[in-house]
């Protein structure tokens, strides 16, 4: 076992040294960030104020600082949506690395067993994940709360925890699987390029999926980390739309947080049909156990002597 | 006279060989490494040929080839990295293909490239090694001991092994390779790359393993001058052993003592040189004598101490051997 944990310990340093990599691992999210301090946080400040135009009743119900709260957590979940798809890929760039410089024949010769060394380098994705997420997270969750309440309880930021991991876990998982197919650390790169520009619409960071056409919002809600996004979105904005519900006092029956949670993509919609927490719960979970059970089939031929 | 000796010392040659064969069978149950027709195929190509041999318990044995011979796959078969095709492989008794993991347990390996992580410093990098054999950090400390000194370990402790000298991470290769206290240690290529004062501090530390610590060595190479002082040598070519022997006997069998005579040339000293193969060239013989039955030049140039005054000795080197048994010079 002390090799195994040796092996999963060495993974993660080795990740985590290279300042580069988790810089670059994390650029989506700071592209975010950026955009959102340069005008995201204005376009999602006037969708609100363009639904509470729309009905005169609610003028004055609402708060701006409640919304300039909405807009810096939609900008959390955006933050750690395309981090939990590029952190962990460019964790696991470390296998085509070990590959390409030979170092797999290293731990190879070792009594490291063959399924060890596969879980290893999959639990250092998804640690290193969980790792660097859970800090964005906390500090995050710090810098926003001194801003104003967050109308989160204990329990919510707990599951908010618990969703990192989820999609932590959920995007290695398929990640290993991609990882595979890179011969060269080269080739790896250009994809990561690719996945880093292309997370961020996927997840809605940039621009609400309920934006996209219904087919291409079936596309990026098959990705398991749109789903995990969304999760995010519910259950750390939950609170702050319950607020926001209470002091509209039931006037507009619900109306003005329906119209919310559907611009800013509160379900994901698949072929017309908005999936219910619940379902998008269970699809993640077969997706990680789908993913799981490849990577062991297709690692275990891949490590086996050639 | 010098005919005759030339013929009995030849027959005495065969029975000491005859004799060595034999024991060598005998002393089969003491080899570190039994190869028994060992191939490698990879789809039409194939990369080891059958090939058969053993090394003995604290044997310095060398593997000679150029590159492309075989010689890193078949180290990476011995080291239960890749799949043998066909043959039988048995490391201290431990049979390859079903024993993997006690094989494991005894080899060490120095690969020809660096394979420790650049990022990670010298410590971290020998700290999560280690551990792949289940060692504490307690006991990885103490294995280091011995090589804090004599490697200079404690200076570059605590740096990154991609700001290491060459020859620094060689060390540090070679220290990672005996963290399992191993009962053989493969050693591809180690000093390939090197500059000739780190070629040294390697080879002085393989020297040590082998004399003190009485560790079997395997060593694969392209360099001629690193067989010298080995206990066993094959020689490889296109995945097939095209030579099985001491150094000193491949010398002799491949290669010619030469002996120069600088003097005029004349029908009396032609006669003197008649037995061996001989030409003249400008202003001196150049005498061939089988490299076997170099002790004829003594006794050539003790009977003929009086004729021949101004001579030069020639040893025949490694690179005539390779030259003699491929056709080619190593690196051509």
């Amino acid at each position: 076992m002390r090799g195994f944990s040796g092996l999963t310990k060495r993974n993660v340093i080795v990740f985590l040294k290279d300042r580069q990599s988790v810089v670059f691992s994390l650029l989506t999210s700071i592209i975010v960030l950026v955009l959102y301090l340069l005008f995201l946080k204005g376009t999602f400040v006037d969708a609100i104020e363009t639904v509470l135009s729309q009905q005169s009743m609610l003028s004055g119900r609402i708060s701006a600082g409640d919304i300039d709260m909405f807009a810096n957590l939609i900008l959390v979940t955006g933050i750690l949506g395309s981090a939990m798809i590029t952190v962990p890929f460019n964790c696991l760039t470390t296998i085509v690395r070990d590959r390409e410089n030979r170092v797999d024949y290293d731990i190879l010769a070792t009594p490291v067993k063959r399924w060890q060394i596969v879980l290893s380098y999959y639990l250092a994705g998804a640690f290193s994940s969980i790792l660097l997420n859970g800090i964005i997270l906390t500090v995050a969750l710090m810098v926003i709360r001194m801003q104003g309440n967050l109308y989160l309880s204990a329990a919510d930021i707990c599951q908010t925890y618990g969703i990192v991991a989820l999609g932590s876990v959920s995007a290695t998982a398929v990640f290993m699987i991609l990882v595979l197919f890179f011969k060269t650390s080269s080739a790896s790169g250009a994809f990561f390029g690719i996945l880093s520009a292309a997370s961020g619409f996927v997840i809605g960071a940039y621009i609400p999926i309920s934006q996209f056409s219904e087919k291409v919002q079936t596309v990026c809600n098959i990705f398991p980390a749109s789903q995990v996004t969304i999760l995010l979105r519910n259950k750390l904005l939950g609170g702050l739309l319950g607020h926001m519900d209470e002091s509209i006092g039931g006037i507009d029956e619900g109306m003005f947080v329906s119209s919310i949670k559907e611009i800013f993509s509160f379900q994901a919609k698949i072929f017309s049909r908005n999936l219910e927490i619940r379902e998008m719960v269970c699809y993640i979970a077969v997706v990680l156990m789908i993913s799981l059970v490849a990577m062991t089939v297709i690692y275990s031929k891949n490590y086996r002597k050639k | 006279m010098n005919c005759q000796n030339v013929r009995k010392r030849k027959k005495q040659n065969a029975n000491t060989k005859k004799n060595k064969k034999l024991k060598r069978k005998d002393e089969d149950q003491m080899n570190a490494l039994t190869v028994k027709e060992l191939r490698k195929n990879y789809r039409e190509h194939t990369a080891v040929d059958g090939i058969s041999f053993a090394v003995k318990e604290g044997e310095f044995f060398a593997f000679l080839g150029e590159n492309g011979a075989g010689k890193s796959t078949t180290i990476n078969m011995l080291c239960t990295i890749l799949k043998k095709t066909e043959g039988q492989v048995k490391v201290f008794d431990r049979e390859l293909g079903k024993e993997d993991d006690e094989i494991r347990q005894k080899i060490g390996i120095v690969f020809q490239n660096s394979v420790l992580d650049g990022k990670l410093s010298v410590k971290e990098n020998l700290y999560t090694r280690g551990a792949y054999y289940g060692l504490s950090k307690k006991q990885i400390r103490e294995k280091l001991k011995p090589f804090m000194k004599r490697f200079e370990l404690e200076e570059i402790w605590n740096r990154s092994y991609e700001k290491l000298s060459g020859g620094q991470r060689r060390r540090v290769d070679i220290i990672r390779a005996l963290l399992n206290d191993p009962k053989i240690l493969f050693l591809d290529e180690p000093t390939t790359g090197l500059d000739p004062m780190s070629r040294k501090i390697v080879w002085d530390y393989i020297e040590y393993l082998r004399k003190e610590k009485k560790m079997t060595i395997f060593l694969t190479t392209h360099y001629m001058e690193e067989v010298r002082d080995a206990d066993h040598v094959i020689v490889l070519d296109k995945g097939r052993i095209v030579a099985d022997d001491t150094p000193v006997g491949l010398k002799n069998k491949y290669t010619h003592t030469k002996l120069l005579w600088y003097t005029d040339r004349s029908g009396e000293r032609d006669e003197l040189v008649r037995c061996f193969d001989h030409s003249y060239e400008a202003d001196h013989y150049i005498v061939k004598m089988p490299g076997e039955e170099s002790f004829c030049i003594t006794d050539f140039l003790s009977v003929n101490r009086d004729a021949i005054k101004d001579y030069e000795i020639i040893k025949g080197s490694m690179d005539d051997v390779f030259l003699n048994l491929t056709g080619r010079k190593l690196g051509e």
